[in-house]
Formats: structure tokens, sequence, C-alpha cells
């Protein structure tokens, strides 16, 4: 009687695609291993009964070296061992180190069945495997499955409930791996190959000089082709929508109220020289949706596109090993530069993902560097509208301070900051080709999260910001902090609105400094400024969730201290 | 045959591991990743001067710290 089945297997064997396919779920699954210590649970029906299926997190061995396998482990003996089914999933390219973790199933009696997953990658690498010939040395069910394309999936199903223990002597270590030589040597046939142009690639991208060239090559590429996406979509999609669609309705609305009204204050905001401008008007049906939907969103989607499939092909193990050396300098492990790079979207899922780091340590300095150093995507976007009239200059400027920030603050970190970095011990998988469907729910969840977080709090920020301006509530606190803004930032004092508000989001603050008619110089410094100080409300939080309270001050602290600083030297070394 | 670290021997020439220099836990990390005692593996590269050291081992490509490439020892011809 199974009640439980379990899928278990070494990262980077297709196990989530096997999961979404069993139970219909979608989950987001990764190429690289380490993010998913989070399990996933899903209903399969067998034969009209509903049975849960629970998605382990990836692991090597059932003997746990790490928190993934920790986790999978303990979760696998959870039930007694003759109501549950075990899917092992393998990666049918490389059978004999996924074998180890099979044979420790077997020993251990629990009910198994081999899922031999990416069986047309397997043909494409010339790697055969005699499916009957291994069912027979191992004594248990094996099917041969290619997740992605859902072929073999309907017999895994069929035969689960021939998943029963076999008996097998328990091995040593160095007997197992024996044994797999053995089993391998009887099932695998390798018919050669010459070297085509994924090995090719797959082997200039982890050495030092063509490695740096490719990972050069694929940051601009990347670069390039999310400011070429975002402006696309810009220019041709949302701009008329809200140009030529919704700026009429709005006027025709505007028409019949009150200029001097508060709901006319509320919704619409102030008229640019007689007609509603999206940037300026800062009104709730105005400024608050195009700044979400026609400024941010067009960049939120081509950076997550591109991001995702870097993930999906799997070349960020390969910048991470690239980048590793320099990265240690900075206290943290190549691998960092994940969460780092998901900062780049928004710093929310950036920390998250410092999960994957080992020590809180490291933890601590990468969320602290992402919440300073990394500007998220709808403050790039804002930066690159707002300063960009100025000159390419002054946006690589901002980049290019935050980037020796990030280096100094690292380098400090690591110095003052007890502990150590732990050493690279990771697996690069192979470069593949993504599915599309896969591609397509990884963006449209990444995209949903982005806009259920931001929408409500951009509304209710500027909706809160309206009548805090209406009833002058902004002349308090601006009369307390007007002189060290002017006197230390050189910046206006209404600017203080602005930077006090991106606590709540960075994009409607730098959309509150267009008004203000800044030089060039001033909205340099309030830009960079806004992107090191506080981070908004929601990484705040999550900061706090990660890294505990005393970790949250300390990190705080950090932020204040370094935006006087760098705001103060900025005004001073700049000619205005 | 000469004894070799897995850090200084150079790039695409292979070894048998000959002893792993380490703890029990990264002996099992290791072994896990299908990197133990008699096994043959080929070093592509190594990234930098103390960077990490990217290794074949059967079919799967790993990535190792220097440190953890200096612990690996390795008999060649």
């Amino acid at each position: 009687m199974i009640k439980k089945i379990y899928l278990i297997g070494n990262p980077n064997v297709g196990k989530s695609v096997v999961f979404s396919r069993l139970t219909g779920v979608q989950v987001i699954s990764s190429n690289y291993p380490g993010t998913t210590v989070e399990f996933s649970k899903g209903y399969l029906s067998l034969g009209g009964e509903k049975i849960e299926v629970m998605d382990l997190p990836g692991a090597y061995s059932l003997e746990p070296t790490s928190n993934a396998e920790n986790v999978a482990a303990s979760l696998l003996r959870e039930y007694p061992k003759n109501e549950i089914a075990v899917i092992n999933i393998l990666d049918s390219t490389n059978l004999e180190r996924n074998l180890l973790l099979t044979l420790q199933l077997i020993e251990e009696g629990f009910p198994v069945i081999l899922c031999l997953n990416m069986c047309d990658d397997a043909v494409h690498k010339g790697v055969h495997i005699d499916i009957e010939k291994l069912e027979k040395i191992l004594g248990i069910p094996v099917i041969s499955t290619c997740a992605v394309t859902g072929v073999g999936i309907k017999s895994l199903i069929d035969r689960i409930r021939e998943a029963l223990p076999v008996e097998r002597q328990k091995l040593s270590y160095e007997e197992r791996w024996k044994e797999i030589g053995r089993i391998i040597d009887e099932v695998q046939h390798l018919e050669h190959r010459h070297h085509r142009l994924r090995e090719m690639l797959e082997d200039a991208s982890v050495r030092p000089l063509s490695g740096l060239f490719v990972a050069a090559g694929v940051i601009y590429v990347s670069f390039k082709v999310v400011r070429f996406i975002g402006e696309s979509i810009i220019s041709r999609i949302t701009d008329p929508i809200f140009f030529n669609f919704i700026q009429p309705i709005l006027e025709k609305m505007a028409a019949h109220w009150n200029e001097e009204g508060f709901l006319f204050h509320f919704l619409i905001g102030d008229l640019i020289n007689g007609k509603i401008d999206f940037k300026q008007s800062l009104g709730l049906l105005t400024t608050a949706p195009y700044i979400e939907f026609g400024m941010v969103l067009p960049y939120v989607i081509s950076f997550y596109l591109i991001l995702s499939l870097l993930e999906d092909i799997g070349y960020l193990p390969r910048l991470a090993i690239l980048l590793d050396n320099i990265l240690h300098k900075l206290g943290l492990h190549g691998y960092a530069i994940i969460p780092v790079l998901l900062g780049f979207g928004c710093n929310v899922p950036g920390i998250m993902s410092t999960r994957v780091l080992e020590s809180k340590r490291e933890r601590f300095i990468a969320s602290t560097i992402i919440s300073i150093g990394v500007p998220c995507v709808p403050l790039q976007a804002m930066i690159f509208g707002l300063l960009g009239s100025f000159g390419g200059f002054y946006v690589g400027g901002v980049y290019l301070v935050l980037f020796s920030v990030m280096l100094i603050l690292g380098l400090v970190l690591n110095r003052i900051m007890k502990g150590y970095s732990p050493e690279f011990l990771l697996e690069i998988p192979p470069y593949r080709l993504p599915p599309l469907h896969m591609l397509a729910h990884k963006l449209y969840f990444r995209i949903k999260g982005f806009l259920v977080e931001a929408v409500p709090v951009v509304l209710i920020g500027v909706a809160v910001i309206n009548i805090l301006i209406y009833f002058n509530i902004f002349g308090i606190v601006t009369g307390i902090f007007a002189p060290i803004i002017h006197n230390l930032f050189g910046l206006p004092k209404e600017s203080i609105i602005a930077l006090v508000i991106g606590f709540v989001r960075k994009d409607v603050a730098v959309g509150m400094l267009m008004p203000l008619g800044l030089s060039a110089k001033q909205l340099f410094i309030a830009s960079t400024l806004l992107a090191m100080s506080f981070p908004c409300i929601a990484t705040f939080i999550v900061l706090w969730k990660e890294l505990g309270f005393s970790y949250l001050v300390k990190s705080t602290l950090i932020m204040i201290a370094i935006s006087i600083i760098v705001g103060t030297l900025l005004n001073l070394a700049l000619i205005p | 045959m000469k004894k070799i670290s897995l850090a200084h021997i150079k790039a695409n020439h292979k070894g048998k591991v000959a002893d792993i220099a380490g703890g029990d836990n990264l002996k099992a990390r290791l072994m896990n990743m299908g990197v133990y005692k008699g096994r043959e593996i080929t070093k592509l590269s190594h990234i930098g001067l103390r960077g990490p050291v990217v290794i074949k081992a059967g079919r799967s490509i790993l990535a190792l710290g220097h440190g953890v490439a200096a612990k690996i020892i390795l008999e060649h011809e």
C-alpha cells in the first residue's frame, strides 16, 4: 500500500521536470545545484487514488555531507518503508556517478524504481545503456525517460507499484565504487564521438584565458540584449498603450474634476503645461502605473528572460569558477555570484538565494554587499531613464561608484569579520538547451512574483506620498534633515522626500526627483545615494528574516555610514 | 611513478588518486562525487594562481577550490 512517493536523485538530473510531469504542478527548476533546498509536494493519481509526491533536494549520497543531503536523507526516513515508493532519477549521460545513490537506496531496503532521465541527451552523446541488463543486475524496475518531452513518463507511472525492496549486501564505499565499475562495464556502451561545438564551448568557458573572453562576451551581449528587449517593449507596446489609449481617457475624466480638489490631486496629480505627464504628475492613476508598467516591467521581463536562459543553459556555475579568485578576496565563494546576479533583478530574491552559501559570515557579507552595491532592475531602469539624458558618462559613473563600494566593503568585511570562506566543491553541469515551456514557466513565476510584491507597494506608496504632500507633512521632515543633505550632499531640500520615499520603492523615489529640476551632478549624487542607502522595505524585511535582528542592525549601520561618506565625497570631488 | 598534488600537476594531465590528505568530511564529499583513492582523474584547467581547479572524473566535470586540490595527491607517469 503506497501512501507516499519520493523523488530522489543527484543535482541536475531533471528531477523537477519529472516532478512537474508526474503531478502537473509547475515548479521552478534550475540548472544549478543547491537552490532547491526547499522541497516541493504535489499529487499523482494512481489507479484512482491520490498519492502525495515529494520532490527531495538534490543529493549525491544517503550519507549526507551538505544541508540539502541532510534534508533529503531525513525526509526519506519519515515513513515506514512498506508505505512508500522511491523514484530514483538518474542522468543517463552520467550513469556511473548516479549509481552510487541507487546502490545505497537498494542496500538500505527502500522500494526503488529507477528512472533513467535525459535519454535523448544520452543518444546525442553516444551513450547506450542496456536497460534490461541493468534491471536484471539490480533486480528493480528501470525505465528510460525524457521528461522534457514526456517520453517514458507513462510507463514510469504504470510501474510505480512494482517498486519493491530487494536483498542486497551492504558494501563499503570502496567496494561500492568497484561494484559500480563492474555494472557500468556490463550495461553501458560508449560510442566514440568527436568533440562537437557544445563540448568545445564547455571546455573554453572553464579555461582561464578563453573563459574570461567567454565571460566578457556573455555579460556584454546579455546587457545589450536586456536593454534592446526592454526598450523594444517600451517603444512598441507600453508607451503606445499609455500615450494613445490611457492618456486621452484620463484627460477626459480629469476635465470633470476640480483641479484644486483632493481627489484630483490624489488620482491625477499635477498637470504639467495643462496636460497629464506620466513621469511627473505623481497621481495614483498616472505616475504610479506608468512607473511600474511603462518603465520598470519591460526591463524586469527582459532581465529575467536572459538570466533564466543563462541559468538553464548551465553557464552560471562556470562564471562562478572564473570569479572565485576575486570573490574569495571579498570573503565569498565563487558561488556568491548567483545571489549577486539575482540581486540585479530584485534584491529580495538575491538575498534569499544567499542560502546557497554555507556560512553565516558569507551570507552576511553577500547580503550587505547586495543591498548596498547592487541596484535592482526598477532602480536601474529609472536611472537610465533619468540620468541617461545627461549622457552615458553619468550612468556609467553610478555603476562605477557602486562597484568600487562593493569591492572595498567586501575587502574590509573580510578582514574584520572572524571566520573563513569555505572552498569550492561543485559539479559543473553540461550545457543544455532548456525546454522553452520550462523557461516560459520560470519567467512567468518570476514576473508574477515581482508584480505581486511591487504593485501594491507602489500604489500604497504613491497614495501615502500624495496624502503627506497634500497636507504638507513632509515640511516637518524636510526642516530637520534639510541642512544635512544640503550641506553634505549639495542636494536641494525637497529631495529629502525622494530619499525617504526610497525606503518604500526605489523606482518611485527616482521618479520623484524628476520634477525637482536637479543638475546632472545633483541627480548623479541623488541616484547613487538612493542605490546605496536603505534598501526598499521588502529587502529590509528579507534581510531581517534571513539574517536576524542583530545582523540587520549591523548591515543598516554600515549602509548609513557608507551613504554619508560616499555622498559627501562625491559632492566635494565633483565639479558642478 | 611520481606523486604530485592536483594543484601542481599541469592542465590536460591525468593521474590516479593516491591519497586524499584531508578530513573525513572532505573525503566523504569527494567520495560521493566520484573522487576516491585509485580513481583516474584528468585536470582540465586551473584558474589563476591560487584559483579553483577543474577536473574530469568519469563523465563528471567538477570544480574544486585550490585548497581542496592541494590535498589530492596523484600518481602519474
